[in-house]
């Protein structure tokens, strides 16, 4: 067996070799005339605050973790200096990763209740059908009212929003189990509703639930940035911040900063993801 | 009179499978009308009829994944109330979990309750031997040929050690060489374990090749429309010539031309 999946993947290696190259040859061609065009833009646009230039950014970006900032850890209350980006960024993260985590546990959880029980279902659609269509970043006049635009009424935005996209995975992935598949698990002395639940339709569901979770990921990003735009601590505050003392330069490099932390978290969850459907 | 041949029958050979006048209908067609056959304990029945005649629905109702309208149908004397641990079912297209290896499909049925003791590590062990998976233990289904996908089917329907084992065409899906192979296996298997088989298929070939008894059944309604003892010594030979002979009956009671090429 080891020998078979050796010589195969070999084989691609191999047949595929020139191929990838010339992607990724490609790959770097586009980013380099985007720098071009984005360079000239630059260079030929006035006032230059309009569009600060790939180099300025770049320093704006060193810049970040040149400087340092003290931030204070919610709920610990402990203050914590960290470099500029880096206090910034986990200030996001102190509303980002709870608000995820709840949220994607919360809309799993509905999801799986919803997509497995029909009464349920049944008694739920229409307000799901109701409530799901309102935009994650309509409910901050209620997450100012209730928590004020700090870390709490922040993470409760991010809180729908990841809310939604898991609900939708786990949903669409129980709804999806295969008749043939409970058949088959009944036959084998499954008798109980929840044992089905946890034996056939979550793994069957797995792929859809991470799809949705690793989906969720990313739409929080946009989220959280628009939350903190209202005055939340966190790099999307910065970029306002910077904008209004007309630092262009600097709010690009938060924007960079940004999407580098997301690719982060995407690419370490796809491995994640491969490895836990390793079955697919 | 009547009452001392049926207990001459039932002394003969006991009923397993009993089914009694069973019928069910879908919105527009009747899937079963009145359908009644017994299969003895330790015989090998097949049940061949064209597509629609019920014969996946009546496989079913005995699993007990499917309800029928009227009728009866009994187990061992014990009417079926629903699917059991006594009643091991392959799939047509063998319905493995995609996210178990062999080995974890293999288990699902001892592990109701989950249990990790070593029988049945070493039971697992000896059903990946007995169809011939060695060195495919830790495979996913996604891995395996169709007819290896069927044989961990065979097995995780083997493990609990069903007393009756229900086979929905098992090998509809798989090449004719590596049907030939799993029908010999199948055989052996049987003749060590003794089971109860209700083998459906609409192959009059695979029908005689592996049966006590063939159950022809009709399309809409489906009927039984009748039965043929196959008393051939196994294994048995496609050219013989009474294997021929059967063949023939077979198809003529089904109605379909017989080949007029030769």
């Amino acid at each position: 067996m080891s020998t078979r999946t050796d010589t195969s993947s070999n084989a691609v290696v191999a047949g595929n070799f020139e191929g990838d190259l010339w992607r990724y040859l490609r790959g770097l061609g586009g980013l380099f005339a985007f720098l071009l065009v984005w360079w000239v833009g630059a260079m030929t646009t006035q006032p230059s605050y309009l569009v600060p230039g790939p180099l300025d950014s770049v320093r704006a970006f060193i810049d970040l973790f040149a400087t340092s900032t003290t931030i204070v850890v919610p709920v610990l209350g402990s203050s914590l200096v960290l470099p500029t980006g880096l206090a910034h960024l986990s200030q996001t993260l102190f509303h980002y990763v709870p608000g995820l985590l709840l949220g994607a546990t919360c809309g799993v959880g509905l999801g799986l209740a919803m997509g497995w029980n029909g009464a349920l279902d049944d008694w739920l659609r229409p307000l799901v059908r109701v409530l799901r269509p309102i935009p994650p970043l309509a409910w901050i006049v209620f997450a100012i009212v209730w928590f004020g635009i700090h870390h709490t009424g922040a993470a409760f935005i991010v809180f729908v929003g990841a809310f939604w996209i898991n609900f939708y995975g786990a949903y669409g992935g129980v709804e999806g189990v295969s008749t043939e598949l409970t058949d088959a698990a009944s036959t084998l002395g499954v008798e109980r509703d929840l044992s089905m639940l946890k034996l056939v339709a979550l793994p069957s569901a797995a792929p859809q639930v991470l799809t949705g979770f690793r989906t969720s990921i990313g739409r929080c990003w946009m989220i959280v940035v628009g939350a903190e735009l209202f005055g939340a601590p966190g790099v999307g505050y910065e970029i306002i911040n910077a904008s209004n003392n007309l630092a262009m330069a600097t709010s690009v490099a938060y924007m960079f900063l940004i999407s580098l932390a997301f690719l982060c978290m995407d690419v370490g969850f796809r491995l994640l993801e491969r490895r836990v459907l390793a079955w697919r | 009179m009547a009452l001392s041949s049926d207990s001459s029958t039932s002394r003969d050979s006991r009923e397993k499978i009993t089914i009694r006048n069973v019928s069910r209908s879908y919105e527009s067609t009747d899937a079963l009308a009145n359908v009644s056959f017994s299969v003895a304990e330790g015989e090998f029945c097949c049940v061949v009829g064209p597509s629609g005649c019920g014969k996946t629905t009546l496989l079913r109702a005995i699993a007990g994944l499917d309800n029928p309208d009227g009728g009866s149908i009994l187990v061992g004397g014990d009417p079926v109330t629903g699917p059991g641990l006594d009643r091991g079912m392959v799939f047509q297209e063998y319905a493995l979990f995609p996210w178990r290896t062999v080995r974890g499909n293999i288990r699902f049925g001892l592990d109701r309750p989950a249990c990790d003791c070593p029988d049945c590590e070493a039971r697992v062990q000896e059903l990946i031997d007995l169809v011939g998976l060695d060195g495919f233990e830790d495979a996913y289904p996604k891995e395996l040929s169709g007819g290896m996908k069927q044989r961990v089917g065979i097995a995780r329907a083997l493990a609990p050690d069903p007393e009756i084992l229900l086979m929905d065409e098992p090998f509809g899906s798989v090449d004719a060489r590596t049907r030939d192979r799993l029908h010999a296996e199948l055989l052996d298997i049987w003749t060590q374990t003794g089971q109860t088989v209700v083998f459906v298929t609409h192959d009059i070939d695979e029908a005689v090749t592996l049966a006590d008894r063939v159950i022809v059944m009709d399309a809409d309604p489906g009927t039984v429309q009748s039965t043929f003892p196959i008393d051939l010594e196994r294994p048995r030979e496609r050219t013989a010539r009474d294997f021929v002979d059967h063949v023939a009956q077979i198809r003529d009671e089904l109605g379909s031309p017989v080949d007029t090429n030769h």
